[in-house]
Order: C-alpha cells, then sequence, then structure tokens
C-alpha cells in the first residue's frame, strides 16, 4: 500500500488502512515519544493519542508534506503537551505543599534507561537524559530527533517546520547546554 | 590538574555520544489492540432516546394533536347541531313540565271568585 493509497484508505475510514498506518508507525512514534517524555507509560499514552487524532483529522491532512512527517509533527506536539501538564501539576504540588493543603510526597523522577540503548552506555545515557530534560522545547525536540530517531537535519527542519541552518543551530545551542549542565553535575 | 580537565572533557564527551547507535525502542506488546480499546471507549455512547427529538417526529407529534384536537371539535359541533335541531320541542316541554308551566290548573280564575 503506498501512500497516497494508504491516505485515501484512511478518509474512507477503512480498518485494514488505519491498521497498515499503526503497524508501520508505531515503533517511530512511540521512540520519538519516549525521548521526550522519558517515560514508557506516557509514550504509550502519546503515540496512542497521535493514532486517535490522525484518525479523526486525516482529512485536514493536505499532503503538504510527507505522512510521517505529520505523524512526528503531531507525537512531538503531545509529547510537550504532557511535559507542560506534568511540570504543571508539579508546580501546584510544591504550592500545595507549602500551604498544607497536600501531604503527598514530592515525587523525583527516578533516572530513564532508554530500552534501546546498549548496557555499557545506560549510565551515561540516563546523565544525557536528565540534561536533555533542562533543555527549551525546540533544541529538546531537535536533538531527540536526530539522535534518537536518527531524522536527518532536513528531516527534522520539516517536522519543525523550519530551515536547515536553523537546526544546525539548535544542535549546536543544544550541544553547548548540555555540555555546561553535564560540566555543572561533574562539578 | 590537565589530565584531570582532559578526563573530564573525554567523560563529557561519551555522555554526550552515548546515545549514538542505539537501537530505537519498539512500541509494547499489543499497541494496536490496546489503541482499537481506548478509540471504542473513547466513541460517544448513541443515545436510544435522541431520534425523538428529531424535527420529523416533532413536527409529526402536533400535527396529529392539532389533528386529534380538529376531529373532536368538529364532531362536538355537529352532535351539537342535531340535538338543537331534533330535540329543541321537547326540552322546552320538559322544563315547562317540570316548572309546571302548561298546567292550566294553576291558572286563578278570576270570575270564579265574583
Amino acid at each position: 500500500m503506498n501512500e497516497f493509497e494508504l491516505i485515501q484508505g484512511l478518509r474512507n475510514g477503512n480498518e485494514a488502512a488505519f491498521k497498515y498506518l499503526v503497524d508501520t508507525y508505531q515503533d517511530r512514534v512511540f521512540n520519538t515519544a519516549i525521548g521526550v517524555v522519558q517515560n514508557a507509560e506516557d509514550a504509550e499514552d502519546v503515540a496512542q493519542e497521535v493514532f486517535i487524532q490522525v484518525f479523526r483529522s486525516i482529512n485536514q491532512f493536505k499532503g503538504e508534506s510527507k505522512l510521517s512527517t505529520w505523524l512526528y509533527r503531531i507525537a512531538t506536539t503531545r509529547a510537550l503537551d504532557l511535559l507542560r501538564s506534568k511540570k504543571s501539576k508539579k508546580r501546584f504540588g510544591f504550592i500545595q505543599r507549602l500551604f498544607g493543603d497536600s501531604n503527598e510526597p514530592l515525587l523525583e523522577l527516578p533516572d530513564f534507561h532508554h530500552p534501546g540503548v546498549a548496557l555499557e552506555k545506560k549510565e551515561n545515557a540516563a546523565k544525557l537524559f536528565r540534561a536533555i530534560n533542562q533543555l527549551p522545547d525546540q533544541q529538546k525536540l531537535a536533538f531527540t530527533l536526530h539522535k534518537l530517531e536518527g531524522l536527518s537535519y532536513q528531516e527534522v527542519s520539516d517536522v519543525l517546520e523550519t530551515t536547515v541552518p536553523a537546526v544546525e543551530s539548535l544542535m549546536h545551542r543544544a550541544k553547548q547546554n548540555l555540555r555546561k549542565m553535564l560540566e555543572k553535575d561533574m562539578r | 590538574m590537565r589530565i584531570m580537565e582532559n578526563n573530564r572533557n573525554n567523560n563529557i564527551e561519551d555522555i554526550l555520544n552515548s546515545l549514538d547507535n542505539s537501537q530505537p525502542a519498539a512500541a509494547p506488546d499489543f499497541f494496536y489492540t490496546r489503541l482499537v480499546a481506548r478509540m471504542e471507549r473513547a466513541l460517544p455512547v448513541k443515545n436510544n432516546t435522541g431520534w425523538r427529538l428529531k424535527p420529523v417526529y416533532v413536527i409529526g407529534a402536533l400535527l396529529m394533536v392539532l389533528a386529534v384536537n380538529a376531529v373532536v371539535l368538529l364532531k362536538g359541533q355537529s352532535e351539537t347541531g342535531n340535538f338543537t335541531a331534533d330535540n329543541e320541542e321537547s326540552v322546552q316541554q320538559s322544563i315547562a313540565a317540570e316548572y309546571s308551566l302548561n298546567d292550566n290548573n294553576s291558572v286563578y280564575d278570576l270570575n270564579q271568585d265574583k
């Protein structure tokens, strides 16, 4: 099934087309999401939301970009939305604790271990993920899409709807920031 | 001192490159099954009483009520008309009988007293 047939099938509500879409892209969407949210359960949640959104809004897809680019765009947006909502909940929990409204302890997230990282690199990767978590959103997306998902700068620029030089700049700043954070951690 | 700094820099580079050649994470097993189950749960529950609010049924029901009212009114009018034509005289008689209006005996004969 080529992309045109797949999109037509999805527009006609064809279940086989939807299954083909999920089977083809589920790993890419999940891997993108897990790189951003750094939690397997949240990543599955995000991935499900991505496919539900595609199912509902396939008629809004104009075909100006590749279907995979559109999926990556939805996945990154959803993943960032989830991160923001978790951060605001955490902030609210902190304020509640300050005023004594909540007795629940504030849970610090444990180190994230990406399932695809080799065992000997797991410890370093956990440190890197901790630092990635502190990057600004665009730098975080550019870094994870390029490093984890293996997208080229051109593909990353398509997903982020920007130019290749802008992605190069984002990557450069991301690496600089990560280096600074890691240096700080080592002192 | 310089050796320590070099070691630290190497360590940072190792950390920065720790994601190189990593395998992509695969979606969990039965992802599609769980996705479909979630989509089915999210479907709006079909309201069986919804058809009652469709304009066709609402207007139909109103027309039916109006038709029943019209039939009752027309029937009532025609029955009232027959009743008046056929029985007006008998009603008058019965009323007169009830109040003894036709009883000649009750009229005083003024000449009789004389």
